[in-house]
């Protein structure tokens, strides 16, 4: 069962800030914001940030795999996620922000999943670690 | 006459003998062990004090089993009680098949964290602290660390780590340690010997006399192995080196590539160059103290209720560098010189992001690394206060009057020294090599930085933390900031920052794409 993310809801803000360990700006563009809908691939539990893959299909049908930054592993595991909680093949809409560097990636602000509840939705302010 | 050793042996014959013990790890001497046991050094709780500077005298690094020498290689006997580790018929294939490709597959060749049990063999020294509740190992290499915890709780399910999970027990005067919660990337040394995920090790630390703890791991993994099997070896204490250094691999090694770029103007210009005069006096006062005062003690988790230091110290709020109360408490605004102004604006162009060092995952350095967003341990001994960062990270802070490092001994965490005075832990700190940022947004240090920190615990679940920062190359005046650590139930799990870095190579696609532009405009 998924725990402690219940009613969590990102209101503008990054999710993975909360653990950065490198500048936003440089590597995403604000000026970017997207929103897209795939299936989970992959997910990495990994520090400072996680990373999850979705393959989404874009306009001619074609499939492309985005690579999605979200908060540290550790930041998860404190609020209660475990690995088993995001299961490969779910399906889930992201919003963030696309990367610079035009290849396929994107920094998560939310993460919702079938029955709209959201993942990784995080810390608001950066006042703090999330609990 | 008969001596200890044996009946009428010449004393250099015996000198030699012990030194040919040593260098062929037939140490164990039975006779010699129940002469010293009860000579060895104790807690106060009366556990066996294993604190202090160790490394192994072997070859296991190389190769576990019995090696001849190769090329970079050098030859050493087997330290697996039989000889051989008992493989499963297409682990031993594997296990050749790593072998072949160890120059690249090895996980070392990344300076990714090396496992339990590797990195307690590696030819690097290694420090143990120890309160009842903890055993703590720092390592020289790369900062690694291990927190065992000898207070009866339990490892935490359903996640993997490179270091394990380390829970210890004493049985008498055997620490008992169990290591679980594997990941499969580890090896066990530099000739392709592996695991998988289901391994278990359960390693014992004795100590035979006070310069000798005698170490063995068993190690069971029913997916790779035949059967568990063990590995034997004294670890012999340092006793003429006073203090670790550092061994930085992934830095040395981006450094060397080029992947990671001299910055002329903060790095330690080497002792050629007359060093700024430092305007905070050394400043170990006559009040300092080197124990605590009564019923102080930092032992403990912390989160830093940072305040978004890690992205700027004056109040801020925007979306990429998000809510900032300030904690600059003394001057209102960062005291910069012109050129360093110039400076932390240029390092907020995208294509500077890759140039943070935290980006290449290296150790935040002093004072970032307690303000950054993940959380930290305090260790309190008599002797030492020790933080361990949960960004692989460690500083050990001694408190008794030693001298400072020379000037060229430049660290990424600098050299530290603590004393008390009253309530509050001084910890001064010198010899940075000027080469880390102090947030994501730049802010400026150099080698030349002097960095007071202190720590005064105000209630139970609190510590003020300031640091005041006085760096003549980079700012017209010292600069404090302050902000409080919240000692809270919790554990450090761990951050595998390198062996997972993925943005990286984002922020160096962008610094090459502005490259490549400024290049093509010019």
């Amino acid at each position: 069962m998924v725990r402690g993310a219940g009613g969590l809801v990102a209101l503008g803000l990054l999710t993975a800030l909360t653990e950065a360990h490198h500048s936003f700006s440089a590597e995403f563009d604000i000026e970017k914001p997207i929103k897209l809908v795939g299936t989970i691939t992959e997910m990495r539990w990994s520090n400072p940030h996680a990373w999850i893959y979705i393959d989404v299909k874009d306009d001619a049908g074609m499939v492309v795999n985005w690579a999605l930054e979200m908060q540290g592993a550790n930041a998860l595991v404190r609020r209660g996620w475990r690995p088993a909680d995001v299961p490969i093949g779910t399906l889930v809409t992201v919003e963030g922000w696309a990367a610079r560097s035009g290849k396929p990636a994107a920094n998560t602000n939310t993460i919702t999943l079938p029955d709209g509840r959201r993942l990784f939705a995080g810390s608001p302010t950066g006042e703090g670690p999330p609990k | 006459m008969p001596g200890p050793h044996g009946p009428g042996m010449h004393p250099r014959l015996m000198t030699i003998r012990l030194l040919t013990c040593v260098l062929t790890l037939a140490c164990a001497a039975p006779a010699v062990a129940q002469e010293s046991a009860a000579s060895i050094p104790r807690l106060p709780n009366g556990r066996p004090d294993l604190q202090g500077i160790w490394q192994v005298r072997n070859r296991a690094a190389y190769d576990l089993e019995d090696h001849v020498a190769r090329d970079g290689m050098p030859a050493g006997r087997s330290v697996v009680e039989g000889g051989a580790i008992p493989y499963q018929p297409w682990a031993l294939a594997r296990k050749q098949e790593r072998f072949a490709n160890r120059a690249t597959a090895d996980p070392l060749a990344q300076c990714f964290m090396p496992g339990v049990p590797r990195i307690m063999y590696m030819e690097f020294p290694f420090q143990i602290f120890q309160t009842p509740d903890h055993v703590a190992m720092l390592f020289e290499w790369q900062q690694v660390y291990r927190l065992i915890y000898t207070n009866g709780s339990k490892p935490n399910e359903g996640l993997e780590f490179w270091m394990g999970d380390s829970r210890g027990r004493w049985e008498g005067d055997t620490l008992v340690v169990e290591v679980t919660n594997h990941n499969d990337r580890t090896w066990l040394d530099g000739s392709g010997n592996f695991h998988s995920n289901a391994l278990r090790v359960t390693e014992r630390y004795v100590m035979r006399d006070r310069d000798t703890i005698e170490y063995s791991a068993t190690l069971e993994d029913p997916k790779v192995f035949t059967r568990p099997w063990t590995i034997r070896m004294p670890l012999v204490r340092h006793t003429d080196m006073p203090r670790l250094l550092e061994y930085q691999c992934r830095a040395e090694m981006e450094e060397a590539n080029g992947d990671f770029e001299r910055e002329p103007r903060t790095w330690y210009p080497g002792p050629s160059a007359a060093p700024p005069s430092r305007r905070l006096a050394a400043s170990r006062p006559a009040s300092a103290r080197a124990s605590a005062p009564p019923g102080v003690d930092l032992n403990g988790f912390y989160q830093a209720d940072h305040g978004g230091a890690n992205w700027g110290f004056e109040p801020h709020k925007e979306l990429f560098t998000p809510g900032g109360r300030g904690v600059l408490v003394d001057p209102p605004k960062m005291p910069y010189q012109p050129w360093a102004v110039e400076e932390k604006v240029s390092r907020n162009l995208p294509e500077r992001g890759y140039d943070d060092p935290t980006a290449h995952c290296f150790v935040g350095g002093v004072p970032r690394a307690i303000y950054v967003p993940s959380p930290l341990y305090i260790m309190q001994t008599p002797r030492y206060v020790v933080i361990l960062h949960e960004r692989m990270a460690w500083r050990i802070i001694p408190l008794d009057g030693r001298a400072r490092l020379p000037d060229t001994m430049r660290l990424w965490m600098g050299d530290s020294l603590g004393w008390w005075e009253d309530q509050t832990l001084v910890v001064e700190t010198t010899n940075l090599n000027g080469k880390t940022w102090l947030n994501e947004v730049g802010d400026v240090l150099s080698y030349a930085a002097t960095v007071i920190e202190r720590f005064t615990p105000i209630d139970a679940k609190t510590v003020r933390y300031e640091a005041t920062v006085d760096d003549p190359v980079v700012y017209t005046r010292p600069w404090t900031i302050a902000l409080p650590l919240r000692r809270e139930p919790g554990e450090l799990l761990e951050v595998a920052c390198l062996e997972d870095n993925q943005d990286l190579q984002h922020l160096k696609d962008v610094r090459d794409a502005a490259r490549k532009e400024k290049g093509a405009g010019r």
